[in-house]
């Protein structure tokens, strides 16, 4: 856009006038794209992938009982909730411990090769899938919350749930992945757009 | 500056001529869809109200008991804080950290800033600080996640449910009262409304 920057802030809109770099309502720098929006989304991008397989392979709880471990990776829970016949509840899971996780970093890995490479294709339709992946974040925490709720309830000396190493990761990637959607700058999708 | 006549779409960065919709109409980008701005009647006022129902209900949501559990005669039963030092207790510190913040601390801090900045705003008090609390407010905002915690409260009651029997505590309604609030305190703030108004008190202070 010629001439303005949008404080990311306040939402005030800033006339560039002899280099100014921050914004004179609050104060905050000001940018007329994220800094190095590409390279840090790459980066969490990067880190949550890698952290992504131990957060899958690991246990993420042990059922403990008289003495006896049974560990639970975030799959094996789901299977085991649809087994028991609570098929909607298992869904539930389901869609926010595996397919968000996996389809976010897919998304935000194609948001930034179309950015890369320039693709030309309907950058309102790209739009829509950074939203739908700013939003749909948040809702992988389900499977730490749940953690916390069922350590602290299921605590009777001989029968517990204790946390499992990929609690750590998969928090981790949850984290991570929220840091790369915001990072990533949705404004780039409609730079060197040809045609609208 | 001149530049209070225009406005920039955050998510395409279309310059559009500012324009402030009617009360409950909503502006959104003729480009990307984004939706710019959506009034609410007497936001100020509104957020001021919420902000302390939230506080108050903000105090038995955490101290008394959400879910108990019955097994052999023992009843074990949890607060917010309870699971994050049953997390703490097994070793799980990070984990632990998270949930806390996410589920205690942020919240918290989201309800205290609005009150702060609408009781400002309300009785008309400058202040220098009331933009430093806007920006907070506006950083912490998605990692406020009581909503998630609630539906992850459903999903361990129903893994539970076959195990042993669940009572559920009065702390439990007042979680549900305090998301209901809190979802409605953060629908309701009208931004661009807060920003002018912090402007005009600032400059109003300075003459
Ligand atoms: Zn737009």
């Amino acid at each position: 856009m010629q001439g303005f920057i949008r404080c990311d802030d306040c939402a005030c809109l800033v006339k560039i006038v002899d280099q100014l770099s921050t914004c004179p309502r609050c104060d905050s720098h000001l940018h007329a794209r994220h800094p190095h929006s590409l390279q840090r989304t790459t980066a969490f991008l990067f880190g949550s992938i890698f952290l992504y397989i131990p957060a899958n392979i690991f246990p993420i709880m042990i059922f403990s009982q008289f003495g006896s471990g049974e560990p639970n990776t975030i799959a094996g829970g789901i299977i085991e909730l649809i087994d028991g016949g609570m098929l909607p509840i298992g869904l539930v899971v389901l869609v926010a411990s595996i397919l968000v996780p996996s389809c976010k970093l897919i998304g935000i890995s194609l948001l930034l090769l179309r950015v890369h490479f320039r693709w030309q294709s309907n950058a309102r339709r790209w739009t829509v899938l950074y939203r739908i992946i700013a939003f749909v974040g948040r809702w992988s925490m389900l499977d730490i919350f749940m953690l916390s709720i069922l350590a602290n309830l299921v605590d009777f000396g001989s029968i517990q749930i204790i946390a499992g190493p990929a609690a750590t990761a998969f928090a981790a990637v949850v984290i991570l992945t929220m840091f790369a959607a915001k990072n990533f700058d949705p404004r780039l999708l409609w730079d060197n757009q040809q045609n609208l | 500056m001149n530049s209070t006549h225009y406005d920039a779409c955050p998510e395409c960065d279309l310059l559009l001529r500012y324009a402030r919709p009617k009360i409950g109409e909503k502006a959104h980008c003729p480009r990307c869809g984004f939706l710019l701005s959506r009034p609410h009647n007497q936001s100020i006022k509104r957020t001021f109200a919420l902000s302390i129902a939230g506080l108050i209900m903000f105090f038995p949501a955490n101290l008394l008991p959400m879910v108990g559990l019955k097994v052999l005669g023992n009843v074990n039963s949890g607060i917010l804080m309870s699971g994050v030092i049953a997390l703490f207790n097994e070793g799980m510190v990070a984990v632990a950290v998270v949930v806390f913040l996410a589920s205690i601390l942020f919240p918290l801090v989201h309800i205290g800033l609005s009150l702060l900045i609408s009781g400002h705003l309300y009785f008309n008090r400058p202040n220098r600080y009331l933009i430093s609390w806007m920006r907070w407010r506006h950083h912490l905002d998605e990692w406020v996640m009581l909503e998630v915690y609630l539906l992850s409260i459903i999903v361990a009651c129903v893994k539970l449910m076959s195990l042993a029997p669940l009572s559920f505590g009065l702390g439990l309604y007042a979680f549900v009262a305090l998301i209901i609030i809190t979802t409605m305190l953060t629908a309701g703030v009208d931004n661009a409304l807060f920003w002018q108004r912090i402007d005009q008190l600032n400059k109003g202070n300075n003459h």
